[in-house]
């Protein structure tokens, strides 16, 4: 059977990772901050996969941010998905040959539809993760944001996601911005939004605050995986432990033998890692 | 032991590599990345990743001379290989996306889209970890339990009927061929680069075979 997925979100901007509380954004370290007091390379073998976000609130540098990427991609036995500001097709390829294996889209899911049609002619649908950015007006009515969270796009939202390309969009990543790093928990009305002709996978994201939001996530139908991108949380063992908690929960994630196990069957076979 | 061994990742400009080649790393190879006939015909053992469509990949491949490369490597030197997603899908007969191609022809079967009556209303493409019904006796899965868990990406799949060799099983509405072994050709639907250490264990299990 087809496992849950539990995903962690690093947030980028202009070489430093942040936290981001309703897209308001705290610096908290660069890359080697990041390996030396979280031991990132130990996280990433208590995820199931990794979303690496070029969220910079000044002129991005895809460059640099790739570079990053290189790194984190080199201790990570794990698809990863990376995005910010992809508006070429020589953005996605760059982001592809630095450690990515999908590539994840904003704004030009409306700004540029023909854009993503030929994303996924040039590297296939599975490629492309459509991420969404919600907000959820006191009325109740949900609206789409883009451009981190700066531009509100008008349309239903209903509308604008009938209007996604066909076949363009591999995996959708709803995040909700008035849940967004409050670690109050998800919600789950985003997901009542998709269109039914939509039938990709679901990441939902934003307010992971807790083990027990993790699960209160995946044990909705229409989501595959739950995305969490607060740092604090859920680094050191917090993953782990968190991956254990939804595991006892009944939930099916994927399972894999401790790294020290596989080191000493190696090892008996004469291959020292 | 690991280390002595020419091991080399097919480049035909299609698939993240890098990922291929830190896991090798990571077990201790010293793996090139090649686009270069020559060098594959010499390798001792060929990784072929990649991903996106099968007709274009095979288009690069016979353009660049590779395919030949490959088959001298493989049935004349019988050197082994390891073809990834789109690359195991690459050595079977043919492929039925965008029409047919040939494949390299190391498995006799053809590669097909999943259909929707045996999907039963399950998404598309068929994305994470999924758990693998593993043979008994093949290399490739020493030291793995009966089951265990692989992450999966594809629209495409190849079936079990009738092949000889060893296969791993996968259900996603219909059982699929997850991986094979069949004398020097050994193939992953799912992506051992990136399955956590099922994966590495796997691509250790594939270099000392």
């Amino acid at each position: 059977m087809l496992k849950k997925r539990v995903i962690f979100t690093l947030l980028y901007d202009s070489g430093s990772f942040m936290l981001s509380r309703n897209f308001r954004l705290q610096n908290v370290g660069k890359i080697d901050w990041l390996q030396k007091n979280y031991n990132f390379s130990h996280i990433a073998f208590y995820i199931d996969e990794l979303i690496v976000l070029d969220v910079s609130r000044g002129e991005r540098d895809i460059e640099r941010f790739s570079d990053t990427l290189k790194i984190l991609a080199k201790g990570c036995f794990a698809p990863i998905a990376a995005g910010g500001g992809i508006r070429k097709l020589s953005d996605a390829r760059k982001l592809l040959l630095s450690g990515a294996d999908k590539v994840v889209i904003n704004s030009v899911l409306f700004d540029d539809p023909q854009f993503v049609s030929s994303l996924a002619r040039e590297f296939g649908q599975q490629c492309v993760v459509g991420a969404i950015d919600l907000k959820q007006d006191l009325d109740g009515t949900y609206h789409i944001y883009t451009n981190n969270g700066a531009c509100l796009r008008r349309d239903p939202v209903n509308n604008l996601l009938e209007q996604l390309p066909e076949r363009s969009v591999g995996e959708l990543y709803l995040n909700s911005i008035n849940q967004d790093g409050t670690g109050q928990g998800y919600d789950l009305g985003l997901l009542g939004l998709i269109p039914h002709q939509l039938n990709v996978p679901t990441i939902l994201a934003g307010g992971a605050g807790r083990s027990q939001h993790l699960i209160e996530g995946l044990l909705d139908e229409r989501v595959d995986a739950v995305a969490t991108a607060h740092l604090f949380n859920f680094v050191g063992e917090g993953l782990r432990k968190a991956r254990e908690s939804v595991s006892m929960y009944g939930i099916d994630l994927a399972n894999w033998s401790p790294l020290s196990e596989l080191k000493s069957d190696l090892s008996k076979k004469g291959i020292e890692i | 032991m690991i280390k002595q061994k020419k091991v080399v990742v097919v480049d035909f400009g299609m698939g993240n590599l890098q990922s291929v080649v830190s896991a090798l790393e990571f077990l201790g190879a010293d793996p090139s990345i090649s686009s270069n006939p020559a060098e594959v015909t010499k390798a001792d053992a060929i990784l072929l990743p990649g991903v996106g469509s099968f007709r274009l990949a095979m288009q690069v491949l016979i353009e660049k001379n590779l395919d030949e490369a490959i088959k001298e490597a493989v049935q004349i030197r019988q050197r082994k290989i390891l073809g990834i997603c789109l690359g195991f899908q690459m050595l079977a007969e043919s492929g039925a996306e965008d029409g047919m191609t040939a494949g390299l022809g190391f498995i006799p079967t053809t590669v097909e889209s999943f259909i929707d009556q045996e999907l039963e209303g399950r998404k598309l493409p068929h994305i994470g970890f999924n758990q693998v019904r593993l043979p008994k006796s093949s290399s490739l899965f020493d030291g793995f339990k009966a089951t265990d868990d692989f992450y999966f990406i594809h629209s495409y799949r190849l079936l079990a009927q009738s092949l000889p060799g060893q296969k791993a099983i996968c259900n996603y509405g219909i059982d699929f061929l997850a991986a094979y072994e069949h004398e020097n050709i050994f193939g992953a639907q799912f992506h051992p680069e990136k399955s956590q250490t099922n994966g590495l264990r796997l691509l250790a299990n594939f270099l000392s075979a």
